[in-house]
C-alpha cells in the first residue's frame, strides 16, 4: 500500500528528499550550547523552588509545620497541598495536562512530589527550608515486588478501585467481561479465536518465560521551568505569563492556569530526550503559581535523583505455545503479571501491550492474553514503553525457542508463521519482510547453529539471535501545516518542538522537493502560537506529517504558478515611487500562457516545454501567498495492530560469552530496516543507534533495584544506574531498504523504536551457553546461570 | 499573594525572545536568522567582566560595593557563610563573579555568566555534559568548584564555537547528526577539541576512549568518531 492517496506519491525523481547529510537547522545552536532548554533559563530577580519528596515507598503526610521553615533567611513562600491555590489549579490542557489534585499529601513512590512546595532565593535555602519543616508521616504499607504484591494476603496499597487511565495510550482496564479488582490486581484478559481446540491440534506444547525488566527513560535533561507574569497592552487585560521549559505544553499551562492561549509566551523549544515519555512534570507547570504569589520570577528543577521513571515497566510473561511439527503456531496463550505503577502511569506496557501485540502477525488465530495488573509503589511510566514496543520480545522469544526445539533457524520459523499483507489469512509472503531477510542474511553471512555448537577461536562461546517488527508507524504527528511564500521566500512556520528527531528538517525538504526548491531555500519559523507541531516518535512523523506538507506545498505551488501568470500579464507600472521607482524590464517570459503550462525548477518559475525559460521565484511572484492543509494519510497499518502488514525490520546480535568470567561481549548488531522510503538517511540511522543502545543497554547494563523492606531505590543516579557509554556502544552494522510499501510521503512509513528490544541479546546468549539469563544480564547472573555462582 | 511589577518589563521580553520577534541569539528562530558563528561570539562577548551590583544571596537585597555586602552580612546574617568574589578568565576574557565559596564552576558559568554550554545533566561527574578546558585538560565543571578555577584558563563550549579554526568540528558535527536531543553534544564537543589540540589525527579508537566519560542517553555514540575524524584534517590544515 504505497502512497496513493496523496499528490506526486508515486514521484520517482528526488533532488531533496533522501539526500544525505543535510545539517538539521538548529543543530549548529544545539552543538555549541547556545541553544537554551528550560533549566538554561536564568532570568533576573528569580527565586529559586522546590518540592518536597518523600523520602518512603508510601506515605500519606498527617500534618506540616512549616513555621521553623518560614523563619530562614531566604525563604519567600511555602505553599502546602491545603492552600487554597493549590486547589484551584486546572487541570485542562488536553491528555497531557495534570492530573488532579495537582499536589496532595499522599506519596506513592520514594521520591515523589508530595505536600509542600518552598520558594526561596536560591536552592540551598529551599534544601534547607526542606529540611527545617516538621513533617508527620504516616507510612503505609509498600510493594516494590509486584509477584508479593500480586499474593492474597499483601497489604493493600490503593484500596479504591482504579482510576480511569489518563494519559497517552490511557484506554482504561480490565475491559468488559474481566473478574473485578481484588486486593491489589486488575484484570485484563483479552481472547481470540478458540485457544483450546488451537492446543488440541498441536503436535508439541512449548512453555516459556520471558521476563521484562522496568526501564528508565533517563531523560538527560531535568525538568523544569521558569515562568513570570508581565504587564502586556498588546494582548488584552491583564497580565501575560512567560514560561520557558515546557516546549510542548503551551495548551497545558494555558489550560491549567485558565489563560487565553495568546497570553501565554514561550521562547524555548528545545527538549532534552524524552523518549516518547511526554507526561510533562510538576516542575514545568507549578511555576506560573509561584510566580504570581510572590511577584517574581520563579524556577523550579528537578535534580537528577528526581528523574528516574520508567520506560518501560516491569513485567512478567509465562507463555504457552502449540505448535504443529513444521513449526507452525496454531494456539498462543499468554499469561502476564504486570507492574501497574504509581498513580496516572499509562497503558503501555500493560493493556495497550494486549492491543498492539505482536501475535497477531502470525498466522495463528488462536490467541489468548491474561493479564493481573498489579498496584505498585516501584515508580511512575508516563507514556510509553519505547524499550520494548508492545512487548514484541514475547513472540520473538518463543521463535527462538520453537527453532531450538525443531533444530531449525529461526528465521525459517519466523517466516513459516509470518502471516501475507493483508490479513492472518494471507497467504501470500510481505515482499518489505523478504527484501529484508534475504539483506539480513548477507550482512551477517547467516549460518545459523544450535545452542552451545560454536567455540570462538578465543574460547568464548558464540551465540547469534534474530528479530523481526513491522514498521509502519506514523500515526502521531502535525497534520494542519501552513507554508507561505513572502517576498520571494517560502517560509514554514510550526511551534516545535525540537526534540532531536530532525521531523521538521524532513519536513522542509519534502517541501523544497516539491516546489523545486533546495533544502537551504526554506525558512523555517519556530512560534509556540503556530498551530504546526510536527512531532511524533522518531521518524514516525517524519514521514506522517511530510506527508501533509507535501499536499500543502501543492497547493501553494498551484498558486505560485497562477500569481506568476497573474503577474506576467498584468505587471506593475513601476516599483516604488518617484526617484526609487524601477521600470519593469521588458515583458516577462512567462506572459500569455497559462499555470499548467508553468512548472518550478531550480528556483524558478518556468516553461515546462522549454525549462531554460523561466524566472526567478522572487522576480516571477512578488505576491504574498498562503497555503493552509489539513488532514493526514491514510491510517498506518500498525493501527491494524499486526494484522496488516507493509514494511518491516530485521535486527540480529552476535555475541561472544566467556563462561569462566561471565562476561557478555556484543561481537555486532545487525539492523536491516525498510522504512519505505528513505526521507532523511541520518535521522534513520540515528534513531537506529539510538534503539541499538536502548538494546545493549536495558540487556545488559541498566536496571532498577529496590530495597525490598523500605521500597527506597536503590540506583538512581549515574553511577548505579548504569548507561551505556562510548566504549559499551556495539558495532552496528546498518543497510536500510526502499520498498516504497508503506502510505506515508512517497511510500514511507516511519520506524520509530520498533526495532527497540528487551532479549536479542539475551536470546543470543541462550544459543551460547544454552542457559536463560533475565536481563541484564550481568557476569554474575551468566556464572550463576552456568551454575558456577 | 504579593503583587509587586517584576523586574522583566516588555523590553525586556520582547529583546529576549528571539524566536518570535527579533532573532536574538536566546530563541531557537535565531539560528536560522542570523550567522550561526555570531551567536557563540556573542554570548562570549556578553560575559560580564566587571561586577557592578553585589546582591545578598539570602535576602536578595543589592549592595553597591563588596565592603557593603560584607557589612551587610556581619548584620544581617551573622552565621552565614560570606559570598566571595572571584576572578576568573573565560575564554580569554577577564571577569569578576560573586558566588557563595561551594559554588561549581558550572553553576556560576550559568547562573553568573550567562553561558549555557556547560549542561547540568549528573551534577556529580557521571555524565561529562559539563565539560569545559580548564588550562588545556577536559575537566567536569560540575565537579569543579569555582573559587578553585582562579589564574586558570577555561574554555567553553561557547568559546570554541566562536574561534573559526573549530568550525569545520562544529560542521561535521552538524552534518553527520551527532546529535539527537542535544542536551549532551556541548560537553561532546568539548572533550572532542580538546583531543584534537592534543591528538591532530586520531583514529577511531582514540575518539572513542577520549568520549569514554561522555553519556549520550540518545545513543549517538557511532556518529561522534565519524564526525571528530572528518574535520581533524580541515582543523589541521587550517592552524
Amino acid at each position: 500500500m504505497a502512497d496513493l492517496a496523496g499528490v506526486n506519491g508515486q514521484r520517482e525523481k528526488f533532488r531533496v528528499v533522501g539526500k544525505p547529510n543535510l545539517p538539521g537547522r538548529l543543530s549548529y545552536g544545539i552543538a555549541t550550547g547556545i541553544a537554551k532548554y528550560g533549566i538554561d533559563y536564568v532570568v533576573p530577580n528569580m527565586l529559586h523552588a522546590k518540592f518536597l519528596r518523600s523520602p518512603y515507598a508510601s506515605a500519606r503526610i498527617k500534618s506540616v509545620d512549616t513555621k521553623k521553615a518560614r523563619k530562614i533567611p531566604g525563604v519567600v513562600d511555602i505553599i502546602t497541598w491545603e492552600d487554597e491555590d493549590i486547589k484551584n489549579l486546572s487541570s485542562g490542557g488536553g491528555f497531557m495536562g495534570p492530573a488532579l489534585p495537582f499536589l496532595d499529601n499522599l506519596a506513592d513512590q520514594e521520591g515523589a512530589e508530595v505536600g509542600v512546595i518552598v520558594v526561596a532565593e536560591d536552592e540551598d535555602i529551599c534544601e534547607e527550608a526542606l529540611r527545617q519543616l516538621d513533617v508527620k508521616w504516616e507510612v503505609l504499607p509498600h510493594v516494590v515486588d509486584i509477584l508479593e504484591g500480586r499474593k492474597p494476603d499483601a497489604p493493600v496499597i490503593r484500596p479504591s478501585p482504579p482510576p480511569a487511565k489518563g494519559g497517552f495510550g490511557g484506554s482504561g482496564m480490565g475491559g468488559n467481561n474481566n473478574p473485578p479488582k481484588k486486593g491489589n490486581v486488575s484484570y485484563s484478559n483479552v481472547n481470540q479465536g478458540d485457544v483450546e481446540a488451537g492446543f488440541r491440534e498441536a503436535d508439541h506444547i512449548i512453555e516459556y518465560n520471558v521476563n521484562l525488566p522496568a526501564f528508565s527513560g533517563h531523560i538527560p535533561n531535568p525538568t523544569g521551568s521558569v515562568a513570570w507574569w508581565f504587564d502586556d497592552p498588546y494582548h488584552g487585560e491583564g497580565k501575560s505569563l512567560r514560561i520557558e521549559g515546557t516546549p510542548w505544553g503551551h495548551d497545558q499551562v494555558v489550560g491549567m492556569y485558565r489563560m487565553p492561549a495568546e497570553k501565554v509566551f514561550q521562547e524555548c523549544m528545545f527538549v532534552g530526550g524524552r523518549y516518547c515519555d511526554w507526561g510533562i512534570r510538576k516542575s514545568q507547570l507549578i511555576t506560573p503559581l509561584l510566580a504570581k504569589r510572590t511577584g517574581r520570577p520563579v524556577r523550579c528543577v528537578n535534580d537528577r535523583y528526581g528523574m528516574y521513571d520508567f520506560n518501560l515497566n516491569q513485567r512478567f510473561i509465562h507463555l504457552k505455545i502449540g505448535i504443529k511439527k513444521n513449526g507452525l503456531i496454531m494456539a498462543i496463550d499468554d499469561f502476564s503479571i504486570a507492574d501497574n505503577g504509581g498513580r496516572g502511569s499509562s497503558s503501555f506496557g500493560t493493556t495497550m501491550d494486549q492491543t498492539y501485540g505482536p501475535y497477531f502477525t502470525t498466522r495463528c488465530q488462536n490467541v489468548r492474553q491474561n493479564m493481573d495488573i498489579v498496584d505498585s509503589n516501584r515508580g511512575k511510566m508516563w507514556v510509553s514503553g519505547q524499550h520494548n514496543p508492545m512487548n514484541w520480545d514475547a513472540l520473538m522469544v518463543g521463535i527462538y525457542v520453537i527453532a531450538e526445539k525443531l533444530g531449525k533457524d529461526p528465521m525459517d520459523i519466523a517466516t513459516l508463521n509470518l502471516h501475507g499483507p493483508t490479513s492472518q489469512t494471507d497467504p501470500d509472503p510481505v515482499p518489505s519482510f523478504e527484501a529484508c531477510l534475504k539483506a539480513a542474511k548477507k550482512m551477517m553471512n547467516w549460518k545459523w547453529h544450535g545452542t552451545g555448537a560454536r567455540k570462538l577461536s578465543d574460547g568464548r562461546m558464540h551465540g547469534a539471535s534474530f528479530r523481526y517488527q513491522q514498521c509502519p508507524r506514523h500515526s502521531v504527528s502535525g497534520y494542519n501545516p501552513k507554508l507561505e511564500l513572502r517576498n520571494g521566500v517560502v517560509h514554514m512556520p510550526t511551534k516545535g518542538p525540537v526534540i532531536g528527531n530532525y521531523i521538521m528538517e524532513a519536513n522542509i525538504m519534502v517541501v523544497a522537493e516539491e516546489l523545486g526548491l533546495e533544502y537551504k531555500d526554506i525558512s523555517t519559523e519556530l512560534d509556540h502560537h503556530e498551530i504546526f507541531r510536527p512531532w511524533g516518535g522518531g521518524s514516525d512523523g517524519t514521514t506522517a506529517s511530510s506527508w501533509a506538507l507535501k499536499e500543502c506545498a501543492n497547493i501553494l505551488k498551484k498558486r505560485i504558478l497562477e500569481a506568476a501568470i497573474e503577474e506576467a500579464d498584468n505587471p506593475p507600472a513601476s516599483m516604488g515611487f518617484g526617484f526609487f521607482a524601477k521600470k519593469p524590464a521588458g515583458p516577462s517570459p512567462l506572459k500569455g500562457r497559462k499555470p499548467e503550462d508553468l512548472d518550478l525548477q531550480d528556483g524558478k518559475v518556468v516553461v515546462k516545454a522549454d525549462p531554460s525559460i523561466g524566472v526567478p521565484l522572487a522576480q516571477a511572484v512578488k505576491a504574498n501567498l498562503f497555503a493552509t492543509y489539513s488532514g493526514r494519510p491514510p491510517l498506518a497499518l500498525w493501527t491494524h495492530q499486526g494484522k496488516k502488514l507493509d514494511t518491516m525490520n530485521i535486527a540480529m546480535c552476535e555475541v561472544a560469552v566467556d563462561t569462566e568470567t561471565g562476561e557478555v561481549e556484543i561481537l555486532r548488531f545487525g539492523v536491516v530496516a525498510d522504512p519505505g522510503k528513505i526521507m532523511r538517511r541520518t535521522s534513520l540511522e540515528s534513531q537506529i543507534d539510538q534503539v541499538m543502545d536502548f538494546t545493549a543497554g536495558c540487556q545488559l547494563y541498566e536496571d532498577f533495584l529496590y530495597d525490598q523492606k523500605t521500597g527506597v531505590k536503590l540506583s538512581t543516579n549515574m553511577f548505579e544506574y548504569k548507561k551505556v557509554g562510548m566504549l559499551d556502544m556495539p558495532r552496528v552494522d546498518l543497510e536500510l531498504l526502499e520498498t516504497r510499501a508503506g502510505n506515508a510521503a512517497y511510500g514511507s512509513n516511519g520506524i520509530s523504536h520498533s526495532l527497540a528490544n528487551t532479549h536479542l541479546v539475551i536470546m543470543a546468549i541462550h544459543n551460547a551457553i544454552g542457559k536463560w539469563v533475565d536481563p541484564p544480564a550481568t557476569p554474575d547472573k551468566v556464572l550463576k546461570a552456568l551454575g558456577k555462582a | 499573594m504579593a503583587d509587586e511589577i517584576n523586574n522583566i518589563n516588555r523590553r525586556d521580553f520582547l529583546k529576549s525572545a528571539g524566536v518570535i520577534v527579533t532573532g536574538s541569539a536566546l530563541g531557537a528562530a535565531g539560528m536560522t536568522l542570523r550567522p550561526e558563528m555570531a551567536q557563540a561570539v556573542e554570548a562570549v562577548e556578553a560575559i560580564p567582566t566587571t561586577l557592578t551590583q553585589f546582591r545578598c544571596p539570602i535576602c536578595g537585597k543589592n549592595f553597591g560595593s563588596f565592603a557593603d555586602l560584607k557589612n551587610h552580612f556581619a548584620t544581617e546574617h551573622p552565621d552565614a557563610v560570606v559570598p566571595v568574589t572571584t576572578k576568573l578568565n573565560i575564554n580569554g576574557k577577564d571577569c569578576e563573579v560573586l558566588i557563595e565559596p561551594h559554588w561549581t564552576l558550572q553553576r556560576t558559568l550559568q547562573f553568573k555568566l550567562g553561558l549555557t554550554g556547560a549542561k547540568h545533566m549528573c551534577d556529580r561527574g557521571a555524565c561529562g555534559s559539563c565539560t569545559v578546558i580548564i588550562d588545556g585538560r577536559p575537566v567536569l565543571s560540575c565537579m569543579t568548584l569555582a573559587v578553585e578555577c582562579e589564574g586558570k584558563s577555561i574554555q567553553t563550549v561557547e568559546g570554541i564555537a566562536a574561534d573559526p579554526k573549530w568550525r569545520p568540528l562544529i560542521d561535521a558535527y552538524c552534518k553527520w547528526d551527532a546529535m539527537q536531543c542535544g542536551y549532551c553534544t556541548p560537553g561532546m564537543l568539548v572533550t572532542a577539541k580538546s583531543l584534537l589540540e592534543r591528538n591532530p589525527n586520531p583514529t577511531e579508537e582514540d575518539c572513542k576512549q577520549a568520549l569514554a566519560g561522555n553519556i549520550c542517553c540518545c545513543g549517538t555514540y557511532p556518529r561522534h568518531p565519524t564526525a571528530i575524524m572528518e574535520a581533524a584534517p580541515a582543523i589541521k590544515g587550517g592552524a
